[in-house]
């Protein structure tokens, strides 16, 4: 449980290569997941669970939603006198390019949290593949495998050009990262254990390419580099667009899919909030959703995710769609196969509707007075 | 340590007897109420929501999982750097220890508590009712009568009158007469158990009350009658709001189903005056494909997938299919298995009801069934 050998490098700075109204305002590390989470939730939880007091979490241009969850890290008891969580500055608007995560530049810009570190290892994850692993286990591992770089991987369940495959060799090395994942290859998961001092060196010899990725940078010197490989056989969902975001959060529906992800002894942490049970009124009809705390429901749900606090008024009706913070469906309404950012209100008797192949997505409303 | 205007001691040490399988193992503040909280939320956030940022809470029995909920006083707000929440359990002294003897003697022991912060007022709680109560309201009516102590008052039925301790008062709420349960009241004003003290009166009244023999240290039984025979200006402050006990078992059921419908008379959406609570986080809850929920409030990390009426689900309590839960309250990690039928009844924390077992009845005459925390209950039990 408690592994005290690496500190945590997340970033949240890159974007969708997609135009999303989801992604308009804010990062894709803080869209709305799950109900009650955002995205960066995960890489947080699951190095707080690997026992990592000291996180640098690289920030987007566009950060007030990324500040104003995670604030301090007290969450993620990453508010310490000794350690603790770093927001540093990354490339304001990041990169939207295929598979890119860790680009040089910031690595470089943000060297000092590497220098004053005194662990032997690095995790770097970034915000928008999501998973809960065993990463104690996996910095073990690292350990005595003796590479300078473990990259964490899953055999892909679909094909997913957003994706990057590696091509394994002999005793688990990587020989190469290639663009684009098809199924049954070996997915890259975004995340890494690497040697501290391996990055310090990477730092310095790298750093006339400090507009590539940590991985085009060194990718010709995968011998001299010795890059090893562990696979991950939990669940990973990537979350590349409002496609995917949608066919992933709907996934979970399935309790089975849902009990992967939610582990009771790795919990996934979130900023706390004080909303009360959800309540349902006599005659609601819900069934196959995820309801959060402090929603209200009079009407019918059916294959839907419901956020904090969303109202679901009397012979309203919300379909297989996912409907964020502080909405509300009005009497009457239909919602279906749509995804509704936070705070919309849609009036009485009025339909929202998108298709089975084309969701319709309304973006964030401003607050409600 | 700077001065406070007024600090709040809250009275947290009861076993709750007359909970009985629900405080077995743990103290009746901590007991799981409303879903997603513990019964000393409700006096907590009143506390936060009064302005007032100083808290002591005096534990005794059974405080292990009250202290550690309670933790730094975060959730409430009340992790002050100057004040906050103080865990105040019986200690020892040169002179050897002493349990509370007492709900006074109690207040006693941490006189040196309440002088480090030389407050002008001492507010002193239980934690065993759900309300909502602006405290900053009574004391600015205690500061304007200029008076020793205030009580707070409930008008209750005259039918009811004779339960509760009556407090008999002036035209102006000066309290002239208080009886402990009378057999025939001469008014209907209960006291609330919810005391502001001057605080030299205070300190005045328990130093002498510590050297009486005769005394049982007991604000209603010695120090109320002391105060009033002394000619002490005591006066009430009368609140009208939604107040009711959760200290039996009984109360507690019915209280939980206050809760519900579309106009509770307890609001736990009302934002207004928000209950705080120390957070489980959990992901939300899972309704199944041929659940049927009416009525209910549900909690986070449950799953439901039989029919659950009128009825209130802690956190991670899990419903079969094919079962049926009405006019219960399942507090948290508790579940109900396929085919059982759970009616009128409270299952305690991760307590189990097996496949198919029939629990409780719907007569409203007959007492609710309770299952003790981690008790599992199996056909023929």
């Amino acid at each position: 449980m408690i592994n005290d050998q690496a500190i945590g490098y997340i970033t949240s700075n890159y974007s969708s290569r997609e135009q999303s109204a989801l992604t308009e305002a804010r990062p894709l590390a803080s869209i709305p997941f799950m109900g009650r989470y955002r995205l960066i939730d995960f890489p947080l939880s699951n190095m707080m669970n690997a026992g990592i007091k000291t996180v640098g979490l690289v920030m987007p241009g566009n950060c007030r939603s990324i500040i104003d969850h995670v604030g301090s890290g007290k969450d993620w008891t990453l508010d310490r006198k000794k350690d603790g969580l770093f927001l540093v500055p990354g490339n304001a608007y990041g990169t939207s390019k295929r598979g890119m995560r860790f680009l040089l530049r910031d690595i470089i810009a943000n060297d000092e949290l590497f220098r004053r570190s005194s662990k032997p290892y690095v995790v770097m994850m970034g915000s928008n593949i999501i998973f809960n692993l065993e990463l104690d286990d996996i910095i073990e591992a690292h350990r005595t495998s003796g590479a300078g770089i473990t990259m964490i991987y899953t055999i892909a369940e679909r094909s997913q050009p957003d994706a990057q495959a590696l091509v394994i060799g002999d005793r688990g090395r990587v020989r190469e990262v290639r663009s684009g994942c098809e199924f049954g290859e070996c997915k890259f998961m975004g995340a890494i254990v690497i040697d501290r001092e391996l990055l310090l060196s990477i730092i310095e010899d790298y750093a006339m390419a400090d507009y590539l990725d940590l991985f085009e940078a060194i990718r010709g010197d995968f011998e001299r580099i010795d890059v090893c490989s562990y696979e991950f056989k939990g669940l990973v969902m990537g979350i590349f667009d409002q496609e995917t975001y949608y066919a992933r959060s709907m996934d979970l529906l399935r309790p089975e899919t849902y009990d992967r992800l939610f582990q009771p002894d790795r919990p996934i942490i979130t900023k706390a909030h004080d909303a009360p049970p959800a309540k349902y009124a006599a005659g609601s009809n819900v069934r196959d959703s995820l309801i959060s705390a402090g929603c209200v429901v009079k009407g019918t749900v059916r294959g839907s995710i419901l956020s904090r606090g969303v109202v679901v008024e009397s012979g309203a009706k919300v379909l297989n769609s996912i409907v964020m913070q502080s909405c509300v469906i009005g009497s009457g309404a239909t919602v279906e196969h749509a995804i509704l950012d936070k705070n919309n209100l849609v009036p009485e008797n009025s339909e929202l509707r998108g298709t089975h192949d084309h969701t319709l997505v309304i973006g964030k409303a401003p607050l409600r007075r | 340590m700077s001065r406070k205007e007024c600090i709040a001691m809250l009275l947290a040490g009861g076993q709750g007897s007359r909970l009985g399988a629900l405080t077995q193992k743990i103290a009746k503040p901590a007991v799981s109420f409303g879903g997603k909280f513990r019964i000393i939320d409700f006096a907590l956030s009143n506390c936060a929501n009064s302005g007032i940022d100083t808290v002591g809470v005096l534990t005794q029995y059974r405080p292990y999982l009250l202290h550690s909920y309670i933790g730094s006083g975060e959730g409430w707000d009340l992790d002050a750097r100057d004040g906050g929440v103080s865990i105040l359990p019986p200690y020892a002294t040169q002179d050897g220890g002493a349990w509370y003897a007492g709900t006074a003697d109690a207040i006693t022991q941490n006189l040196d508590y309440i002088k480090s912060y030389d407050p002008d007022y001492v507010l002193i709680l239980s934690g065993d009712h759900l309300y909502r109560m602006d405290y900053r309201k009574m004391l600015d009516a205690h500061i304007a009568h200029g008076a020793e102590l205030t009580v707070s008052v409930m008008p209750v039925s005259w039918e009811e009158a004779s339960r509760f301790g009556i407090l008999t008062t002036d035209d102006d709420d000066r309290i002239v007469k208080f009886t402990e349960k009378p057999e025939v009241p001469d008014s209907n004003l209960a006291s609330m158990g919810i005391y502001i003290f001057s605080t030299a009166a205070l300190v005045e009244a328990l130093e002498a009350d510590a050297i009486d023999q005769r005394s049982s240290h007991d604000f209603g039984n010695d120090i109320i009658p002391k105060m009033l025979e002394e000619g002490r200006r005591l006066y009430t402050y009368e609140f009208t709001g939604f107040w009711k006990d959760v200290g039996t078992i009984a109360s507690f059921h019915e209280t939980s189903m206050d809760l519900l419908g579309e106009h509770p008379d307890f609001d736990l959406f009302d934002k207004s005056f928000p209950v705080l609570s120390n957070i489980t986080m959990r992901p939300p809850h899972y309704i199944g494909p041929d659940a049927r929920v009416s009525d209910c409030l549900i909690s986070n990390g449950c799953r439901i997938y039989g029919t659950v009426r009128h009825s209130i689900i802690s956190t991670d309590a899990v419903v079969h299919e094919r079962a049926v839960v009405e006019d219960s309250v399942l507090l948290p990690g508790s579940e109900v298995k396929a085919g059982a039928h759970v009616r009128r009844a409270i299952l305690g924390e991760n307590a189990v009801v097996e496949e198919g077992v029939k629990l409780g009845s719907v007569d409203a005459t007959r007492d609710t069934a309770v299952v003790g925390n981690d008790v599992v209950i199996g056909k023929g039990e």
